[in-house]
């Protein structure tokens, strides 16, 4: 059991930054996140259907390493992971199912909190 | 037949063929199979290990899935305990996430989530991103499951991919896309289907398939197994491995 409360490691571009130890979920159930449209380097598991789309926060998952940073065996930060819920509409324009969802999972640096 | 366009240079009664599938083997392949040599050429695990374990995952099945899904339907405690912890409640039927074999599991990854369906919101599943599964519930994915085809058609045309397995749902149903993208592995928990009252779990597991577990298709009585409708092509293309009597 380690006692610090801050801890060191690389980011996904190689920069050490400091950061608490454990992991303080940003987002709760309900709240309105939007998928970034992030760049990255060779490997992403942000689907680019998702980008850019405003979505809810359907569930909190488990927190993990980004996958960003496992890819490159990169040592990096683990965040904490969340079901995004987006309506089909808002996805597809010509979607013709009022009530129609689609969700999928994303750790919480690909989210931007939406007021 | 006689007017099918004739190819090569004999003047033979020749039908166009088509050409045999040439077994392939792709670059994600090779590198399987280096990355396994070199693992067993170190010693991390002897090549009889390896059969051993493939052979496990490929024998798997549907079957875990469709016992969790009649325990859960019976049994309310089971599933108030399934839906809190999905991975704990498959010990309770014997189903072992982490090792399965005692030295290795099918899974990549154990986060599993039981997305429960109710009379007007259906889940499927698929993965964008590769071919995501819930392997040690499921067993091996199906080969559709995997294609290029069913992955990027069905988040954007759901209820038309859905009626092509002969599931047409009406409007005022929600269909819900879980797009298995990341770590968490997907069950759907389908609505236990009218006739089935009375029924025991062992029952109750035989209509519970693979499809309805992905999200493909509904339980129903009577139906044990997943079939799926077959068009007959309108313009087919004949062969001469076909039996003369076919053309």
């Amino acid at each position: 059991m380690k006692s610090k409360t801050m801890e060191k490691s690389q980011n996904n571009i190689g920069v050490l930054e400091e950061h608490p130890l454990g992991v303080q979920p940003r987002f709760k159930v309900g709240d309105r996140v939007q998928l970034r449209d992030m760049p990255y380097f060779f490997y992403t598991r942000s689907q680019m259907w998702a980008r850019g789309v405003v979505g809810t926060i359907a569930a909190l998952t488990y927190s993990d390493l980004v996958p960003e940073d496992e890819a490159f065996n990169v040592d990096g930060r683990v965040e904490q992971y969340y079901i995004v819920r987006f309506r089909q509409k808002d996805v597809w324009a010509d979607y013709p199912f009022e009530d129609d969802t689609i969700q999928t999972e994303s750790p919480e640096r690909w989210l931007e909190p939406i007021s | 037949m006689t007017d099918t366009p004739k190819y090569g240079s004999s003047g033979a009664d020749q039908c166009h063929k088509a050409a045999p599938t040439v077994g392939e083997i792709t670059d994600f392949e090779i590198l399987e199979i280096a990355v396994r040599e070199l693992a067993i050429e170190r010693g991390l695990f002897t090549a009889d290990d390896h059969r051993r374990f493939t052979e496990f995952a490929e024998s798997i099945g549907p079957a875990g899935g469709s016992r969790l899904v009649a325990k859960i339907w019976t049994d309310p405690a089971f599933k108030a305990r399934a839906m809190q912890d999905p991975v704990k409640a498959c010990l309770e039927i014997g189903i072992d996430w982490s090792k399965p074999t005692g030295f290795g599991t099918p899974s990549d990854y154990t986060h599993l989530t039981i997305l429960e369906n109710t009379p007007t919101l259906h889940h499927v599943i698929t993965c964008t991103l590769c071919s995501c599964y819930p392997r040690p519930l499921l067993g091996m994915s199906p080969e559709w499951y995997r294609t290029t085809n069913y992955r990027r058609r069905l988040p954007r045309w759901p209820r038309q991919v859905l009626a092509e397995f002969g599931l047409i749902l009406p409007p005022e149903v929600e269909v819900r896309v879980e797009d298995s993208n990341q770590k968490c592995r997907f069950m759907v928990l389908p609505v236990r289907p009218e006739g089935t009252e009375n029924w025991t779990e062992e029952q109750l597991a035989e209509i519970v398939t693979r499809d309805c577990m992905i999200g493909v298709a509904l339980p129903r009585p009577g139906k044990t197994a997943d079939v799926h409708p077959v068009h007959k092509a309108r313009r087919p293309v004949h062969s001469s491995h076909q039996e003369e009597g076919a053309r």
